[in-house]
């Protein structure tokens, strides 16, 4: 019954946010139209680059045509499961989507769990003994972490343990070059390589993956631990906690059980929103550690006003925000069984 | 083989772990003296073949592989797609062959292409007829196609023909060397081509040497040919048909691309093999991890570093550092001539008066180039005709610049703007600065405009930029080249410009001029002109820094600013 409920809220949410894909779809492709910068002239670099190579180049990527029809067969594409040819990368937009979202994904999630198991006990403790020491340092910890750019501590990060240190290996992308390839089953390279038992490339993967997902975890603690941090507050100050102490509860159960159960509804919500953003917005971390991701993919193809590209990937993150938006109103109901009876 | 030991690893970590604890235990004491020796036995035995087992594998196999780092992409195997990048230039050189390539020279004690010497690659030898109309190519009877069906001088013909009829860059670059129409190439035997010209053009043999010109194995080519497609450009942007010295392994755009050697390939400067058994090239967009790769022997070499890594690896001496000034290059602050106030030939030598050449060479390029300022010339006339660029007559004298201001009716100065594209943004920005602070001390007000690199591109072809910094670069170098494709025409090269009828025409006679007095002539009178009406100013030849393991020999500045692989070995 509570299950047909959830199922049921998030059909009917994923259906009312459809026209939203919709609106994001038109929106940027229009924008990208107006944004200054002509593709063709861009590609356009032969020795002599006249007005007959732009026009060629214009009529391959479909240049040539008034607007509305472009937009026409841009959805006619889009219907058949198309999103274009790269110039710059010289792949279907859907392939090179395809092969870079699980290194992006992989990254992100990585970096969400070290950040969720950091900053979740590190709130829990700051809440517990409000304007205490601990409370200080992690608040410090929560400053340093967003103040400081993800460019600057992916460096700082590289300088130590690969450069002086030598500890980690080389910052270039998901795996040792010299190492193969695990047989692709999902892209996610840590699963993969589970799937063909190959531990020695698991753990290869593992050290790749850890500098970059420390570094976005750094940047995310702050959020998650601020917002645990205040919710435990309010939680452990309210009445219900206040009748499981006078019962005798232990701490344990009190805290665990109750408080923290009753905190986490915000927390998911930030989660959820920190998810969308780091996947989209961690193109500096991407850059910095040459992670083949899709946001370092789609900032190459925006500076050179390559439009499919671009477009593909602002669908491919409205959707995924959608995505994200539905599993975190789910794991409401599951948090919190008043959620379910709107 | 590497791998197959690489995933022995753990459990040879395991054993270690298990051998340390029983050390452990040894020295505890709690272990009678057979044991104590059987285990120190066995560690040294484990460590010894591990390390005997692995090591050398490896190590071979590793010096056996060239790992290139770049901050950019290759995104086509075929040269001639329209936006191809210099990077896929590069491969296509490894594998592809061409009918001719460059020899090399020494200048200033640094190896670089030669556009005056061509040899044969593809062809054995050819012969150029004494009027220089017809060139003959002899193709070698051995080469074959990585598939391994022979070189034909049809598979030559198809390949030229789709160079100049098929929708490409190809048509563009080999009109340049009065090579037009199809029916130019004649099969004349299974082995022998001939290319006829309208008239001797000493670039159609070098054009042949350039990217784009590739043979295809028309055989395979043409069986992935469509009705719409008729030259198969679909098909070979991902895929390959070529009979290089590399046959591409993995093709990822953007991430990387690993190439095997084509071990029937002999084709090198006195029939060599290429060196390399593999050769990755690897895209690390952020530029100081490229230098701590290289610099950490991880990776093997490297051409576009920021010009202060570079300078900083050099100082460090771990590295071999060859530092080449782009001596088919330049790097130029540019007026629109057509656009007031850069129409009055006045403001822009004072403005030529004005920059700080010396600050800025530092700041933007820590000196590594040739400067293109401070010569002397007698009596305002060009010393030299047979090149371009040469070192011009620019010295900073903001007196002779005001001057300059007030004879060109602006006393109090004017405001303007001053873009580069942020691409450039390293060595524009501070350059830019420095020429901000300069020119208003004269009194003219500039705003710094940093532009997307495609919008600049936008702006410079329809021609409204008034007032900028910018580079080009030639293929092939030679005076007329320059002058015809940068200072003529309505085209999107003619970055000044510069409408003048005497350019116009010197430019023009000078490309068919066979004798060599004559044509460095026409390149004196072009060259003192140039620098009177003062389109644009050229500022300095910027090094490419190629930064590599000391093992590595043979480095050779290329026409394309690429690395051919094939020129490279380890010691």
């Amino acid at each position: 019954m509570k299950l047909g409920a959830t199922a049921n809220r998030a059909a009917r949410r994923f259906i009312s946010s459809l026209p939203a894909l919709f609106g994001v779809v038109v929106f940027t492709f229009l924008l990208m139209r107006v944004l200054p910068g002509d593709p063709a002239v861009f590609f356009a670099s032969g020795p002599q680059a006249g007005p007959e190579e732009i026009a060629m180049i214009r009529a391959q990527m479909g240049l040539d045509k008034p607007v509305p029809q472009q937009l026409l067969l841009y959805l006619r594409d889009l219907s058949q499961g198309q999103l274009g040819r790269s110039l710059t990368t010289g792949q279907p937009v859907l392939v090179d989507l395809r092969n870079r979202l699980p290194a992006s994904l992989e990254l992100t999630l990585t970096a969400l769990l070290i950040a969720l198991v950091a900053a979740v006990p590190l709130g829990v403790a700051a809440a517990l003994r409000p304007g205490s020491l601990v409370d200080h340092i992690v608040r410090f910890v929560c400053a340093l972490g967003v103040c400081v750019p993800t460019f600057v501590s992916g460096l700082l990060l590289i300088y130590v343990f690969y450069y002086l240190a030598g500890l980690a290996p080389d910052p270039t992308g998901r795996i040792d070059i010299f190492m193969s390839q695990p047989p692709r089953v999902t892209g996610f390279l840590l699963i993969d390589f589970a799937i063909a038992g190959d531990w020695e490339g698991w753990q290869a993967a593992a050290r790749q993956l850890m500098l970059p997902a420390l570094t976005m975890a750094l940047f995310v603690v702050a959020p998650l631990a601020r917002m645990t941090r205040a919710s435990m507050l309010a939680s452990l100050g309210s009445d219900f906690v206040r009748t499981a102490r006078s019962l005798g509860l232990s701490r344990r159960k009190i805290v665990v059980t109750y408080a923290l159960r009753n905190a986490i509804l915000p927390v998911l919500t930030i989660v959820g929103i920190v998810f969308s953003t780091m996947l989209g917005a961690n193109v500096l971390v991407e850059k910095v550690f040459s992670w083949p991701g899709v946001a370092s993919y789609a900032l190459d193809a925006l500076l050179s006003s390559d439009y499919a590209p671009v477009q593909g990937f602002v669908l491919l993150m409205a959707s995924i925000f959608v995505l994200v938006n539905l599993t975190v109103d789910v794991l409401y109901g599951v948090a919190d069984p008043r959620v379910s009876v709107e | 083989m590497a791998c197959a030991l690489l995933t022995f690893t753990p459990w040879r970590l395991a054993k270690r772990g298990r051998v340390a604890d029983s050390l452990q235990e040894f020295y505890r004491g709690k272990m009678d003296i057979m044991t104590r020796i059987k285990i120190s036995l066995f560690a040294a035995l484990l460590a010894g073949t591990a390390l005997t087992a692995a090591a050398p594998a490896i190590a071979q196999t590793r010096a056996e592989t060239l790992r290139h780092v770049t901050g950019a992409a290759i995104n086509t195997l075929d040269p001639n797609m329209p936006g191809s990048t210099r990077e896929a230039f590069g491969l296509s050189l490894l594998t592809y062959d061409r009918l001719v390539s460059f020899g090399r020279k020494q200048l200033d004690g640094k190896w670089v292409f030669d556009l005056d010497t061509i040899r044969g690659e593809l062809a054995e030898r050819y012969e150029v007829s004494p009027d220089g109309l017809k060139i003959v190519f002899h193709l070698r009877k051995d080469a074959k196609f990585h598939d391994g069906t022979p070189v034909t001088a049809e598979d030559v013909k198809w390949s030229l023909d789709r160079a100049v009829t098929a929708r490409s860059l190809a048509a563009g670059q080999m009109l340049t060397g009065s090579i037009t129409k199809a029916d130019q190439f004649r099969i004349i035997d299974q082995h022998t081509v001939e290319l006829t010209l309208p008239q001797p053009d000493k670039l159609a043999l070098p054009n042949l040497a350039t990217v784009y010109p590739v043979i295809f194995n028309s055989k395979l080519a043409k069986s992935k040919a469509t009705a719409e497609d008729p030259w198969a450009q679909e098909w070979l942007k991902t895929n390959t048909a070529g009979s290089g010295a590399y046959i591409v392994e993995s093709f990822k755009p953007g991430e990387t691309t690993i190439l095997r050697r084509n071990e029937d390939w002999k084709r090198g400067p006195g029939n060599s093999q290429a060196h390399f058994k593999r050769i990755i090239t690897q895209t690390i967009p952020e530029a100081s991890t490229r230098a701590n790769l290289v610099e950490r022997g991880d990776a093997d070499i490297v051409i576009d570093l920021q010009a202060a890594d570079a300078a900083d690896l050099e100082k460090k001496g771990r590295l071999k550092v060859i530092s080449t000034p782009q001596y088919n290059a330049i790097t130029f602050v540019s007026f629109n001539t057509q656009m007031p106030p850069f129409d009055k030939i006045e403001v822009r030598r004072a403005i030529a008066a004005a920059l700080p050449y010396e600050d800025m060479f530092k700041a933007a390029l820590f000196e590594r180039g040739k400067k293109l300022f401070g010569a002397e010339w007698a009596g305002g006339k060009a010393p030299d005709g047979s090149t371009f660029p040469i070192v011009q007559p620019l010295k900073t004298n903001l007196d002779e610049a005001k001057r300059l201001l007030t004879a060109a009716g602006f006393p109090n100065g004017f405001e303007t703007t001053f873009s580069f594209n942020v691409g450039q943004a390293g060595t524009a920005e501070p350059m830019a600065a420095l020429l901000k602070e300069s020119l208003g001390k004269i009194g003219i007000k500039v705003d710094i405009q940093k532009l997307p690199d495609a919008q600049m591109s936008t702006l410079i072809n329809e021609k409204k930029v008034p007032f900028f910094t910018e580079g080009i670069v030639a293929w092939l170098p030679s005076m007329d080249y320059f002058y015809r494709n940068f200072y003529i025409g309505p085209i999107r090269w003619n970055y000044s410009s510069l409408n003048d009828p005497q350019i116009t025409e010197w430019a023009q006679a000078a490309r068919f001029e066979g004798d060599k007095a004559k044509y460095a002539a026409y390149g004196l009178q072009l060259n003192t002109r140039h620098f009177e009406l003062m389109p644009q100013i050229p500022l300095w030849q910027p090094s490419q820094d190629a930064v590599m393991a000391t093992s590595i020999e043979g480095y050779t500045y290329q026409f394309h600013r690429q690395i051919d692989f094939r020129d490279l070995s380890r010691k």
